[in-house]
């Protein structure tokens, strides 16, 4: 395999970097050829990934993890924790089996019950930390601290572009989450790996990509122009070159791009309104259907947070059962419509589609003031908590480790969320203690020394 | 970011006793127990593992210890003991779920004026009970709360190659590391950089034609004198301190169109910081005015439009709630200690600070400044319509800028809950920056000791602070690497020596931003090109010993600012009314733009301006193909370049000279052979090329940068 580190320092040292290569067409190439520093290793069974992030932190004993014996244990204190509730607290709704494979899930997923087989559920989730900004970075970039690269910026490292027309790596968020834009940072991985970041608070095409054409110039005056800049941009780096003006280079290239593709991808109102129903028309809905036209068109990593004016809508430290019912009957309905979508267009087996938040909540109850007495909510919760991946090469129809009987810690078949990325990695292709970066004398990796390929949740090919 | 709360787990042995069967005792045991035992141990016991406020109630000693708020009961001393006062819903309402009776309440007062007879052991269990315990001698050792000094020269094989004292620290750590520093950048290279750093703007077409003469010290020097004493000069820096302390002209939120919470006038506190610094107003000047102007000179009433720093903050929804006032406090806190001092006071709100020497006391003390002063809208002249108590009836008329009200201290908000008072704390310094238990401010609100705290010598961290964060502007990367968080978890310095230095050399220079600037700008560390070479790449990738200069990107306000320099088009004019930066008509500095917490130019947006709700400890860099199409496709863009090619037009002859000049205007230096042979065949290959090519030059990489 080729060592990426050598070969950049080479094209960078060599005085040439891009300098040396002709114009345009070569350009394109190289481009691609750059961005796939690394893999595949071996064959993807995920060609493309998007993560559905429940920012705040959904509640597992809610939603995919029952714990009958809450009731049994309703009102007692959790042994040895500090806690400011009234003790463990059954969910309220009801779990049933679904699909020939009986996943569990409660009433708040009617939709995604349909969806059962399709389903991996991991029920044994546990991260480090109890805390949104870093738990937010953990589960993005593999370090809590703000300085490393995330989860798709390694992907598009390793992979590449499907399609040089658009970003290999997308995120789709209205507003800012916490933490910002760090959550979809390349940080010392080359500048183009980092998300393009699209503000989804309003869906028109204007709104979401400014200035995507040229008020007067034809595309072949634009494009002839771009050879212009392109070739003086490599004038300058025959003096001196490095990544950062490498990335400014395939940015200009691919905003060039863009124009002839992204104003048709982007723009969701060219869906037939049957589509817009089965999705709903909340922000995060439309989110998700801006995400399946992106990854149709070889968008590799799309991030679609869920947010609104609550940055952490999911964070319900009070009346978190009336929350719940809000937030996933909506949730619910985007999902399914996706996973359903991709799946009747081909691609769900291709595709990773994956859903949770940065830890879970707790078992136990929490009540902030009197006023609250009445709507209990549940804080965080980081050593035990659910996901779900689904179509990719992940094993449909699975429930996947366990929490004790009361839902606090994972213990049996324990997934770190270090475990989670290798697997996410392995699934496209790229083995995880292989994807390397080089950066002030060290090699970084996304799973840093950690991590383990989750091998039980992921097909065996039939073949 | 609160931190979690510190615990702390006494193991409080049995102790023997001789239980006494009095008359008390028989009244503890007949009315007291059998109440606490049915309504306050659930929450208040070692029973549970939950021990709300960490206040135990199931020993004698537990409950005189107290918790958080304190002790909960003093024998015969009714009036400081917290449970009546919680039983009685005086302070906090306990139980929560219903008022005990009064006759029980009367027997508890009672009780306690008998001398609380309580015949109750401590159980050696192991109980939790939360307490600060910050050992703030231990703390004040850690490098940052060490005054800083000034250093011996370190002696190196590099002494020819230095130039200024500054040169002689990185020369040191470059030899220490094996590494040569690089050559002196190329005049061009020079002259461009200098004026970008030091104005923001391109330079002069007069110096770029004798730019060769930057080679010469006398002419070097010159420039840099010339740069640091023109008007761009405080337009510029002003954006650093605009940053720190979030200028905006509105809020995050809006009721209906009701504005009365914006600030039309914001842009009266952002001439006077571009003045000061133009001015050379010593740092710890522009900090005591912009904290206590009103105070410090009461007869200059023209000076107060400085008390925008806090007059400017944000005015967050419902805020006459206690929550909300809470909040703001907050914000004010943060700007001044994250801002001025590089420490996160902030987070210890409900806390003690998780890392750092800074005990939730210590955050009361310095909210309780901010409790002490109200946000307010001063008329700008007799002849404005005013509402009660003299403020501006429309902000449009009106200075926005704090005034004193009734002092208070605050008493410490347990766990941030503003419903859960635990002791006062008197208005007052952070006690790791005193050299004993600080005094308590003692004139009103305390603003202008406060700022004097800040300022004064003996303060380890204000200078630190303010010239790590020149520093990386100038250099394109801070001596510590968190300029924002000098505490535990932020970076440590690569130069620590040369910090401390610098530090103390600007104070004993009168605080002097632009002596500062010079100091540094005069460096060989400074003058050195941004070319890479391999020894140094394979020693040192990231350049912290800066054995070469960065490339530095240039910030929107630079890059709009050259954009319409080139084009002949920057107004010069000084200070004045925001505008909206994205209208080609506008021609004014970028410093000057609307900015909006509601609604942030997507302009300012898109090239990481960062968010005025908060302080910005350093701008992020990114680069993305939607600035791109910024740069190909916006009408700003498209019709600057059109401006500029008609100016190229009437001002060269033929397209010869009309690159070279286009090269002169937007990178300040001639075009190389294959740039000019570029530009010539490419505005020959068709008709009307001039403006694609014009368009091109301003949109890449050469203009982009400064190496």
């Amino acid at each position: 395999m080729t060592n990426s580190i050598d070969r950049r320092k080479m094209l960078q040292r060599a005085g040439g970097g891009f300098g040396i290569l002709p114009l345009a067409g070569m350009f394109q190439q190289q481009c691609k050829a750059e961005g796939s520093s690394q893999g595949p290793h071996f064959p993807a069974k995920a060609k493309r990934v998007i993560f559905l992030f429940m920012n705040g932190a959904p509640s597992h004993v809610d939603t995919f993890d029952p714990k009958p014996k809450l009731t049994e244990y309703e009102g007692q204190l959790p042994e040895g924790m500090k806690t400011r509730g009234n003790g463990y607290m059954p969910s309220p709704f009801r779990f049933a089996p679904h699909g020939e494979s009986g996943v569990i899930m409660s009433e708040l997923f009617p939709q995604l019950a349909t969806c059962a087989d399709d389903l991996c559920v991991i029920r044994s989730m546990h991260t480090d930390t109890p805390n949104h900004e870093p738990g937010l970075l953990l589960m993005h970039s593999g370090s809590q601290q703000p300085t490393r690269p995330c989860l798709g910026s390694w992907a598009s490292y390793g992979l590449g572009t499907e399609n040089e027309n658009l970003p290999a790596f997308v995120a789709l968020c209205p507003g800012m989450p916490v933490v910002g834009p760090q959550l979809w940072s390349a940080a010392f991985l080359p500048g183009n790996h980092q998300a393009m970041s699209v503000n989804t608070s309003d869906m028109k095409l204007d709104s979401l990509v400014a200035h995507l054409k040229h008020p007067s110039l034809s595309r072949s005056e634009q494009r002839e122009q771009l050879d212009l800049i392109q070739h003086l941009n490599r004038l300058q780096l025959q003096s001196s070159s490095d990544d950062e003006l490498n990335a400014h280079i395939r940015s200009m290239e691919l905003a060039y791009q863009m124009q002839s593709e992204a104003s048709e991808a982007f723009d969701v109102s060219n869906e037939p309104q049957s589509v817009h129903d089965r999705y709903g028309n909340s922000t995060f809905a439309q989110s998700c259907l801006l995400g399946r036209r992106l990854l149709e068109r070889g968008v590799r990593f799309v991030q679609v947070y869920y947010v609104d004016k609550n940055k952490q809508p999911w964070d319900t430290h009070t009346d978190n059962d009336n929350k719940h019912r809000t937030l996933c009957a909506d949730s619910d309905k985007a999902t399914a419509a996706l996973l359903m979508d991709l799946k009747e267009r081909g691609m769900l087996e291709d595709t990773l589609v994956i859903w949770g938040g940065e830890f879970g909540r707790t078992p136990y109850s929490q009540i902030n003031n009197d006023k609250n007495k009445a709507k209990p909510g549940r804080d965080h919760h980081a050593t035990g908590f659910s996901m779900f991946l689904a179509g990719g090469g992940v094993r449909g129809g699975m429930m996947y480790g366990q929490t004790d009987e009361l839902g606090m810690h994972a213990i049996e078949d324990r997934v770190h969320v270090h475990d989670l990325h290798a697997t996410i990695l392995h699934l496209m292709g790229i083995e995880h203690t292989r994807l390397t970066y080089r950066y002030s004398g060290r090699d970084f990796r996304l799973t840093d020394v950690h991590g383990r390929v989750v091998s039980d949740i992921i097909q065996t090919n039939t073949t | 970011m609160r931190v979690a709360v510190t615990l702390c787990i006494l193991t409080v042995m049995a102790q023997t006793s001789i239980v006494q069967a009095d008359e008390q005792t028989d009244f503890f045991e007949r009315k007291i127990r059998p109440i606490l035992v049915e309504h306050c141990y659930d929450c208040h016991s070692s029973e549970g593992a939950d021990i709300e406020g960490g206040l135990r109630l199931d020993s004698r000693d537990a409950m005189r210890r107290g918790g958080e708020s304190g002790p909960a009961v003093m024998p015969k001393q009714v009036d400081k003991s917290l449970l009546v006062s919680a039983i009685k819903y005086e302070s906090i309402k306990m139980p929560p779920e219903h008022k005990l009776s009064d006759e029980i309440v009367e027997d508890f007062v009672k009780w306690i004026q008998l001398g609380a007879a309580d015949p109750r052991e401590e159980s050696s269990v192991p109980a939790e009970v939360v307490h600060s315990e910050i050992d703030y001698d231990l703390g004040r050792q850690f490098w940052s709360f060490q005054k800083p000094e000034r250093h011996p020269l370190p002696y190196h094989d590099w002494m020819d190659w230095c130039r200024t004292e500054t040169d002689h620290f990185v020369a040191s750590s470059l030899r220490t590391n094996g590494i040569s520093p690089s050559p002196t950048a190329a005049p061009n290279i020079l002259l461009r950089r200098l004026s970008f750093d030091l104005t923001g703007l391109p330079p002069s077409r007069e110096w770029v034609t004798r730019v060769e003469r930057l080679a010469e010290e006398d002419d070097y020097t010159q420039a840099v004198d010339e740069l640091i004493g023109s008007a761009s000069f405080g337009e510029h820096w002003s954006r650093l301190w605009l940053d720190i302390m979030r200028f905006a002209d509105d809020q995050a939120h809006i009721v209906g169109s009701n504005e009365e919470l914006f600030f039309p006038n914001s842009f009266l506190y952002r001439n006077w910081v571009i003045d000061a610094l133009n001015r050379d107003m010593p740092f710890n000047q522009f900090i005591e005015l912009q904290l206590a102007a009103d105070l410090a000179t009461p007869e200059d009433k023209d000076d107060d439009v400085a008390l925008g720093l806090m007059g400017l903050g944000p005015k967050y929804y419902r805020r006459s709630s206690p929550e909300v006032i809470a909040d703001e406090w907050e914000d004010r806190v943060d700007i001044l200690s994250r801002g001025l001092l590089g420490l996160t006071v902030a987070c210890a709100r409900c806390h003690d600070h998780k890392y750092d020497p800074i005990g939730t006391a210590d955050y009361y003390a310095i909210a309780g400044v901010f409790a002490s002063v109200e946000m307010f809208n001063r008329p700008l002249d007799a002849d404005r319509e005013t509402k009660n108590k003299g403020e501006a009836k429309n902000p449009r008329d009106a200075m926005h800028i704090l005034r004193e009200t009734e002092p208070v201290d605050l008493a410490i908000m347990v766990r941030g809950d503003v419903n859960r008072k635990g002791p006062v704390v008197p208005k007052r310094f952070l006690t790791v920056l005193s050299s004993s238990e600080p005094e308590a401010f003692q004139n009103g609100s305390g603003r202008l000791e406060l700022a004097k705290s800040i300022t004064s010598p003996d303060n380890p961290l204000t200078a630190r602070v303010f010239v790590n964060r020149v520093w990386a502007k100038m250099i394109g990367r801070p001596l510590v690497g968190t300029p924002s968080n000098f505490g535990k978890l932020g970076d440590t310095p690569s130069h620590p020596e040369l910090l401390d230095d610098l530090a103390v050399r600007f104070t004993e220079h009168g605080w002097s931003l632009k002596w500062l600037c010079r100091e540094i700008a005069m460096s060989a560390t400074y003058r050195q090109t941004s070319q890479t070479n391999e020894p140094g790449l394979d020693a040192d990738e990231e350049n912290r010993l800066l054995w070469r200069m960065n490339r530095k990107r240039l910030s929107i306000e630079q890059l709009r600012d050259s954009m319409l320099a080139a084009a002949g088009k920057l107004d010069a004019d000084v200070g004045g009314h925001s505008i909206d930066p994205s209208d080609p008509e506008t021609r004014r500095r970028t410093i000057y733009s609307q900015v909006s917490r509601l609604k942030l130019n997507p302009m300012l947006a898109l090239f990481d301006y960062p968010d005025p709700n908060v302080h910005s400890e350093r701008r992020a860099t990114t680069t993305t193909p939607t600035q791109k199409l910024f740069l190909l496709n916006s009408p700003f863009v498209v019709k600057t370049a059109a401006i500029l090619t008609e100016r190229l037009k009437e001002e060269t002859d033929g397209n010869e000279e009309l690159v070279e000049q286009a090269y002169l205007l937007l990178f300040s230096r001639k075009p190389t052979t294959d740039e000019r042979q570029l530009g010539i065949e490419y505005l020959a290959s068709a008709d009307d090329q001039k403006k694609k090519y014009v368009h091109a030059l301003m949109v890449g990489n050469g203009m982009l940068f400064v190496d």
